[in-house]
């Protein structure tokens, strides 16, 4: 990030979006900000219990929201509508890939990752194979996808924030106005995250489901409204315009081919199981039918937007050709402009400001939305995973708040160095992401969860191998666009064949035969692990605070008798609360306050 | 949950007269003692778990590959406007059908899941009923 000249190339200024500063819209976005900051500053915390799980106190409805909110990210809101614009078919891999992946979470993970009951993706990576060098490379992994994923989401808000603030080029020197507005709309987002922690957060992203869902289908209806394309379904109606729209909208394998749209969906569906900021959400539920039935409510909420977002493409499509120039072709619309088709949709129609700012603050949110929940599951990964557990067992309270809170601080300062001159569209930066978890956490947990002699030697040797697969594509396709003398991608063979975006259908099947491989040569783990596992998969109803380690513990004589030894290591606090919570649970609160003060 | 080492003989005693053959092979599992290997499962439950798995899995495969793999193979059908809503063919399975596929399996997974427990004598906590009441449609 060194030169202002590399920093200058940004041309992110989208053709035919009206850009100037607009009062009512305006308002709007820093009302809802207000409102955020409101129930953020209404339900602060202070202690770390309830900054990573929100006390587990959250019902199957409004967790479903958080899922939805957690999940409908800029990429949801903005990229997919914008991918399907410009790619066509190939567009509606985001709409398979990130809603069809749920289906996988739940029958594979979703209840008994409520049963293993840790609080992060590192958290469970660590106890199950016993390794802190496998919990500090889930620590990173979380760090890197949190990094990776807001990238986009940064692009995103700056987009829609031009259209809602207007353009403020060279205000901060050798900044055009996109990357004004990432700045600006980055420093928001951390000072507002850096106040409120994950239960602030959580009831935030209930309502925040409810702002973007709300925004995006009322805009959808009255923009199918107003021009006469949809009357009450707009989902279903938009059908009778496709063949309206030029043959680019919905030919198939026209931009690319069956191989990459096999893989992009592949790698977007398995990384959707392992993300871990969507992993986090299935500890914060009472129990694992909750954690089953908010995942199919989750999933709803999700299609709701999913249902509609190739719609609004469709009429963004056709407002487009239609009053600036033809989509396709040459020059066609820029990709700058793809990605605010949704707020460029509802202004081409001739809609109100006002209304226009609502559907662009849902973008807003969604962006926010979003990255709260990353940049806590990364900061917990830094803060809990790496700092308490490994370089600082004796740590404070108000020490791993700290830590996490600059971890928070650095994570926005990352993305947006890179936001300022994005590789790649909002969908795309996202699906990075994907790959990412899908080659080095979802192996881990599907393995971890359903193979209970997968150890700590397999464990390390495949998030080793996947972590290199994954950075392979990376450094070929993307890396090259932030190093101006070189030209991506460095090997076309090898963006064929393993795509940035698809690269899990490659990574995944070696990381499994690896970890599989080195698990089976090496010796099986502990019985305890083993008994740790069969606990995530037996039927009988666990309590509401308990985990599947408080359940092994206090269960058999072998391991009462171990028990001693065992708070010994990092699990002491952990290991406490198993013998307490076993013994009663009415003592909680002299339990909850002991572990505390350990933790 | 106060008293799990005992939980095996406590279960068969209260089970004793309304048991199903289901619910007696639960009271009788050791599950802590049952091998965990999703090729190989070890309990009753289990089994039937997995079985309810593999077949949702089936049909999700199905579901998110099978339209566009259609289409690979055979364009011009696959393509061809639908009656009605007037979507070419292949466009709206893969929009509209996966998707929805995905939320009626979800839904349909986890009303297995519920009959299982069922089936197995196995209760959720009385604040998870709670919950679930109005949620559950």
């Amino acid at each position: 990030m060194k030169a202002s000249s590399i920093l200058l190339q940004s041309e992110l200024l989208p053709e035919a979006l009206d850009i100037s500063f607009k009062v009512g819209p305006a308002l709007l976005v820093i009302g809802m900000l207000g409102l955020f900051l409101t129930i953020g500053f209404v339900f602060r915390v202070a202690d770390t219990e309830d900054m990573w799980v929100a006390g587990r106190s959250i019902g199957n409805v409004e967790n479903g929201m958080a899922i939805g909110a957690n999940w409908m990210s800029a990429a949801s809101y903005l990229g997919m509508a914008a991918s399907i614009a410009l790619a066509g078919f190939y567009g509606l891999v985001y709409v398979v890939g990130w809603t069809t992946g749920y289906f996988i979470l739940l029958i594979f993970l979703a209840a008994q990752l409520r049963r293993f009951g840790k609080y992060t993706a590192p958290d469970f990576v660590g106890d199950r194979f016993n390794s802190d060098t496998a919990r500090a490379i889930a620590a990173v992994t979380t760090f890197l996808i949190g990094f990776v994923y807001a990238i986009g989401q940064a692009k995103g808000m700056a987009l829609v924030g031009l259209y809602i603030f207007g353009n403020y080029g060279g205000l901060i020197p050798g900044l055009d106005g996109y990357q004004v507005m990432v700045v600006a709309m980055m420093v928001v987002t951390v000072g507002y995250l850096t106040l409120s922690g994950m239960l602030g957060a959580t009831k935030n992203q209930a309502v925040q489901y409810v702002i973007l869902i709300l925004a995006f289908v009322v805009g959808l209806f009255v923009v199918g409204y107003t021009n006469g394309y949809s009357t009450v379904l707009p989902q279903l109606e938009y059908g009778m315009l496709i063949s309206e729209l030029g043959s680019e909208f919905s030919e198939p394998f026209a931009s690319s081919s069956y191989y990459l749209w096999v893989a992009t969906t592949f790698s977007l569906i398995v990384g959707t199981c392992g993300l871990p900021h969507v992993l986090v959400r299935f500890y914060t539920v009472e129990s694992e039918r909750t954690a089953r039935w908010s995942t199919v409510w989750g999933l709803f909420f999700i299609c709701i937007l999913y249902w509609s977002a190739p719609a609004f493409a469709a009429f963004g499509t056709d407002l487009y050709s239609q009053t600036v120039s033809p989509t396709y072709g040459d020059p066609g619309m820029t990709s700058a402009a793809s990605e605010v088709i949704v707020v460029l949709a509802a202004q081409l129609s001739g809609l109100p400001d006002w209304f226009v700012g609502i559907v662009a603050a849902g973008g807003i949110a969604a962006a926010i939305a979003t990255v709260a929940g990353l940049f806590i599951a990364g900061s917990s990964a830094i803060s809990h995973d790496i700092y308490t557990n490994i370089i600082n067992e004796d740590a404070t309270q108000r020490q791993q708040i700290l830590v996490g809170r600059l971890s928070i601080v650095a994570l926005g300062a990352l993305t947006t160095l890179a936001a300022l001159n994005p590789a790649s569209s909002i969908a795309a930066l996202v699906g990075y992401a994907f790959s990412l978890a899908g080659s080095v956490l979802f192996p881990m947990f599907f393995l971890g969860m359903w193979w209970e002699n997968a150890n700590r030697q397999g464990a390390l040797a495949g998030m080793t191998t996947g972590l290199t697969l994954w950075s392979l594509p990376m450094i070929n396709q993307i890396v090259p666009t932030y190093i101006g003398s070189l030209e991506a991608p460095l090997s076309t063979g090898l963006a064929t064949w393993m795509p940035a975006i698809g690269s899990a259908l490659i990574t995944l099947p070696v990381v499994f035969v690896v970890t599989i491989a080195v698990s089976m040569a090496t010796d099986e783990p502990s019985l305890e692990t083993k008994r740790i596992v069969r606990q995530c998969h037996s039927p009988e109803p666990m309590g509401q605070q308990e985990t599947a380690e408080d359940v092994v513990a206090a269960d058999g004589g072998e391991d009462v008798a171990t028990d001693g030894g065992r708070a010994v290591d990092d699990a002491a606090a952990e290991g406490d609360r198993a013998v307490d919570d076993a013994a009663a649970d009415e003592s909680r609160a002299v339990d909850d306050a002991t572990t505390e003060e350990e933790r | 949950m106060t008293d799990n080492s005992s939980r095996s003989s406590d279960d068969a005693a209260t089970d004793g007269g309304v048991a199903t053959g289901a619910a007696q092979k639960h009271s009788d599992t050791d599950y802590l003692g049952a091998e965990v290997n999703i090729l190989n499962p070890s309990t009753p439950y289990m089994r039937d778990h997995l079985r309810i798995v593999w077949s949702g899995f089936a049909v999700w495969v199905l579901a998110v590959w099978g339209p566009v793999t259609l289409t690979r193979l055979a364009p011009g059908p696959m393509t061809n406007q639908m009656p009605i809503l007037g979507f070419p063919l292949h466009y709206f399975l893969v929009a509209f059908g996966a998707p929805t596929s995905a939320l009626i399996l979800a839904f349909w997974y986890s009303r297995k899941r519920d009959a299982l427990d069922e089936k197995y004598g196995i209760e959720h906590g009385t604040a998870d009923v709670a919950t679930d009441g109005g949620a559950d449609e």
